[in-house]
């Protein structure tokens, strides 16, 4: 008898990590993504998004802004680079930062895409679909 | 009695500033655009976001104050980097660039760091009567 081994694609996790210390920012974001399906989870700064990642990595993506305190974006996504379980979650950078170093930083330490602030809601919604959208599919074992 | 910021509707974008220095405290066609963000309990985003920019502002301008007075720099050009972003986000342009002034400074041992301060409370009290002014609007 043929012996048949089935297997099944993990779903997806639509789980969208956001570390931003602007309430206001947040709550757009968070909005945002509820719109797009997906569930937000939020940190409000970079050491508790540190600790989110430490023992989480079902993210479809990743929301980080550049400047927050006790741990910036950068250090984040220095985290998230050289982690293999969080490698491959892409990642978009959110600033009202003008230096264009500290953008090329973000850029070439791994960041996904960049989003400057000011932004319009159409940008945003831009961005957010097309980092889902970057995200890879999740195979099962 | 401080009167109120002079804002009237208009045909094409519903809001129209009357003088440039209404719009340099408020651009409500920015604020106005995130009406297209849908909020799952069906509220008006804008009042929420108003809401919050007024609960979390007054806090992080005490933490600037303080960062001044203790002449933390790093601490003030983090918290007014913060700011400028919610700010000009949501068309607080009066604010974002007084945000922009402290985030430039090259000292806070400097006296126009308490000049820019200053600054900021002031630009502050005139965007918060005209975000105030619009969520009375809203609300009817």
């Amino acid at each position: 008898m043929n012996q048949f081994k089935i297997t099944f694609k993990q779903p997806a996790s639509n789980r969208v990590l956001i570390a931003d210390d602007d309430p206001v920012i947040t709550h757009l974001l968070t909005t945002m993504l509820k719109q797009e399906r997906c569930e937000p989870v939020v940190a409000n700064d970079g050491r508790e998004a540190y600790r989110i990642l430490q023992s989480d990595s079902r993210f479809r993506a990743a929301i980080l802004d550049l400047s927050m305190p006790f741990l910036g974006g950068l250090d984040l996504i220095h985290y998230m680079r050289s982690e293999r379980r969080l490698m491959r979650i892409p990642i978009m950078m959110i600033t009202a930062e003008e230096n264009i170093k500290l953008i090329a930083d973000s850029l070439s330490a791994g960041a996904t895409a960049f989003l400057p602030k000011p932004f319009t809601p159409e940008q945003l919604e831009s961005a957010v679909r097309l980092l889902i959208a970057s995200s890879p599919t999740r195979k099962g074992h | 009695m401080v009167p109120e910021p002079v804002i009237r509707l208009s045909e094409s974008s519903g809001h129209q500033l009357l003088g440039s220095m209404a719009l340099d405290v408020l651009d409500f066609d920015v604020l106005k655009a995130f009406e297209t963000v849908k909020s799952d309990d069906g509220q008006d985003i804008v009042i929420e976001l108003i809401d919050l920019y007024l609960d979390s502002t007054p806090r992080r301008i005490e933490e600037i104050r303080n960062a001044t007075a203790d002449e933390a720099s790093c601490v003030i050009k983090r918290l007014a980097h913060t700011l400028k972003g919610s700010s000009s986000t949501l068309g607080l342009r009066g604010v974002a660039n007084a945000c922009q002034q402290l985030e430039d400074l090259n000292s806070t041992s400097d006296p126009i760091a308490n000049t820019l301060l200053e600054i900021l409370e002031s630009r502050f009290a005139e965007a918060q009567k005209a975000l105030i002014s619009e969520r009375r609007r809203r609300t009817g």
